[in-house]
């Protein structure tokens, strides 16, 4: 029998009821006895499966239904329709035996004791969880060894710099060991050096362990580092899911050429010249990019090969900050014409 | 079973531990913490050594002497030290939660949510009162068994009696306490939360003789029946200081009630909280 995916999501909704304050005193004094509410469809719908050992990517614009989606498999708020199921437990039941077994870190809040080294903290986890003291002091030694903070532990959580606490937020959420990682934007704020740190620990813990991961996340720079499997949340719903080259073959027609010219045969008015081959996205002597559809690729470079003598030529993809925005438009669009 | 009530014991050890190597690292504030709140009680000691200068006993005929009042308001001091160390700080601190949405993390633990939010913090500066309270139901005590006439009998009964209604009231008060911090869950924000509980708990400050005529009767089985608050201090008082109201014959059947009150609150509140809790929404990330 095949296993049994790790999580399985089906139709989950999540819709809140927001008080809809209005503009000016009188209208805010008729409020205290008449209150309008607006329905707010965090989650609409979402059917997802994920399987053990995956590490999946949420991807999408603020307010899109990520964060919303972590916190209900995180069993920290109950949906209003749907079920999910993660290693077989209903997560908003709250059981100890599910909370024994997932994490989740949140970029945006800390759970450690802001006053203290973050050393406390973890012993408190400790006890939480009922750890014994060997488990306990090797999940820490080994955690702290890999990122790099073991010389931080006596230091207090407030004097910590943000990278670092980061670290060691994710210390305090792996300690239990856990066979589910949530994340919710690992590395808001921080620098690249220390996104760059992040992001190796979690492909080398996740890829030893062998633990699932779900991770949000506004850098492409994560998503494109870390996950095979990305899954573009919009509105609510889910728009992709799939490889990540696969979203490029989905939804980017276009290629980016970049032509370099030989000495002395760099085209007058280049950008007119040139248009008919594609759209120029960039002229600086002596190269030239150009936006080429997709299928149309092999034909123009065989062209301009033809009539320019050119030293290099490459072919890439759009970047993939610009495919996504593009996808997130196509959503908004759809909305539009929905709602409109 | 032996083994879950390690884990519960052990976390709120850390809990102790922890908040007081916080506090520590604070000194002065510490400090100051300690010397703001016993010279408060020292007034109010004055307040009320002032009052006996004009009368003998609080009401005619209550048995509410200068030295039995001393021993009531010392477990006042008890009783309100005692909330404040252990829960004054996490009921705010609930609300802040809830409000920022920090809830989730205490969500998260493979340990009862009640528990962790209750006892996360302690005020360990808040227990100078409780050390000056004990000071002063001693010295009273000491007054009352060594009158000339009808001196107080002490037993270890009564001690260890006294200590348990303590306990009560301390529970009574925490019931109270985190009705009204989970409150802000439905109300997104509950500022009002230290002065609805100072309201609240003047009724608890005095003996129970005070509403004994007229309208007071009224006041008397609410905060009796209803809002068991006047049980939390009068109740102990009592069993120590002996004054001549209510007779035995109502005396047991109230600290009986007591303890029901003690029990009805704790579920009462229980299943507020749990209610809440079931209706968090988090915050925005």
């Amino acid at each position: 029998m095949p296993d049994e995916p790790i999580i399985e999501i089906r139709q989950l909704t999540k819709t809140y009821r927001v008080y809809q304050k209005p503009e000016g005193l009188w209208a805010s004094v008729r409020g205290l006895v008449r209150r309008r509410y607006r329905e707010v469809r965090a989650v609409r719908g979402i059917d997802l499966t994920v399987e053990k050992g995956e590490f999946v990517a949420f991807l999408g614009p603020n307010g899109a239904g990520k964060t919303t989606t972590l916190k209900l498999l995180s069993g920290v708020i109950s949906p209003t329709s749907g079920t999910a199921r993660v290693m077989g437990y209903i997560p908003w039941k709250r059981e100890n035996a599910y909370r024994r077994r997932f994490a989740l870190v949140m970029g945006q809040k800390n759970q450690l004791w802001w006053d203290l080294p973050a050393q406390e903290s973890f012993r408190l986890h400790r006890h939480i969880y009922g750890l014994d003291e060997a488990a306990f002091e090797s999940a820490r030694d080994e955690l702290t060894e890999l990122l790099g903070v073991r010389h931080l532990l006596q230091q207090p959580v407030r004097e910590l710099s943000l990278g670092e606490r980061m670290k060691m937020e994710l210390i305090a959420a792996l300690l239990h060991r856990p066979e589910v990682l949530f994340l919710d934007e690992p590395t808001i704020g921080l620098d690249v050096v220390a996104q760059h740190n992040i992001q190796e620990f979690l492909r080398e813990y996740q890829r030893s362990r062998g633990i699932t991961i779900l991770l949000t996340s506004h850098y492409m720079k994560d998503v494109s580092a870390l996950c095979q499997r990305l899954v573009i949340i919009a509105s609510g719903g889910i728009h992709y899911d799939g490889s990540l080259s696969g979203i490029i073959d989905t939804f980017s027609k276009h290629k980016i050429v970049t032509l370099l010219f030989a000495e002395g045969s760099f085209p007058h008015a280049a950008e007119r010249v040139l248009a008919p081959y594609g759209e120029v996205k960039e002229v600086q002597p002596p190269r030239i990019k150009l936006r080429v559809e997709r299928t149309k690729v092999a034909e123009t470079l065989s062209a301009l090969l033809a009539r320019y003598s050119l030293d290099d030529v490459s072919v890439e993809d759009l970047p993939l900050e610009d495919v996504i925005a593009q996808v997130f438009e196509h959503v908004d669009h759809q909305e539009e014409a929905r709602v409109g | 079973m032996a083994n879950l009530w390690r884990v519960y014991l052990r976390v709120f050890l850390t809990f102790a531990a922890n908040s007081l190597v916080r506090d520590m690292s604070f000194r002065a504030n510490f400090l100051i913490q300690c010397i703001s709140s016993t010279s408060w009680a020292v007034m109010n000691l004055g307040f009320y050594l002032i009052i006996f200068v004009h009368v003998d006993e609080i009401g005619p005929q209550t048995g509410w002497g200068k030295y039995e009042f001393f021993v009531f308001l010392g477990t006042t001091w008890i009783v309100n030290s005692l909330v404040q160390t252990l829960f004054m700080p996490n009921m705010h601190e609930f609300s802040e939660l809830i409000r920022t949405g920090n809830l989730d993390f205490a969500l998260l633990k493979p340990i009862d949510t009640q528990f962790l939010i209750s006892f996360q913090r302690i005020e360990w500066s808040s227990l100078a009162n409780a050390l000056l309270g004990v000071v002063v139901v001693a010295v009273g005590m000491h007054q009352l068994m060594t009158r000339p006439e009808h001196p107080l009998p002490l037993s270890a009964v009564t001690i260890a009696l006294y200590l348990f209604y303590i306990l009560c009231g301390v529970t009574i008060l925490y019931s109270l306490m985190i009705s009204l911090a989970s409150t802000s869950i439905w109300l997104g924000r509950n500022q009002t939360l230290y002065d609805f509980w100072f309201y609240i708990t003047n009724f608890s400050r005095y003996p129970m003789e005070m509403y004994r005529h007229g309208w007071g009767v009224v006041l008397w089985g609410f905060f009796t029946f209803v809002v068991p608050v006047l049980l939390v201090i009068n109740i102990p008082a009592r069993v120590l200081a002996r004054p001549l109201y209510p007779d035995p014959s109502v005396a047991w059947p109230l600290a009986a009630f007591t303890l029901v009150a003690t029990v009805g609150s704790l579920i009462v509140s229980r299943a507020i909280f749990c209610r809440a809790i079931g209706s968090y929404r988090s915050a925005s990330s």
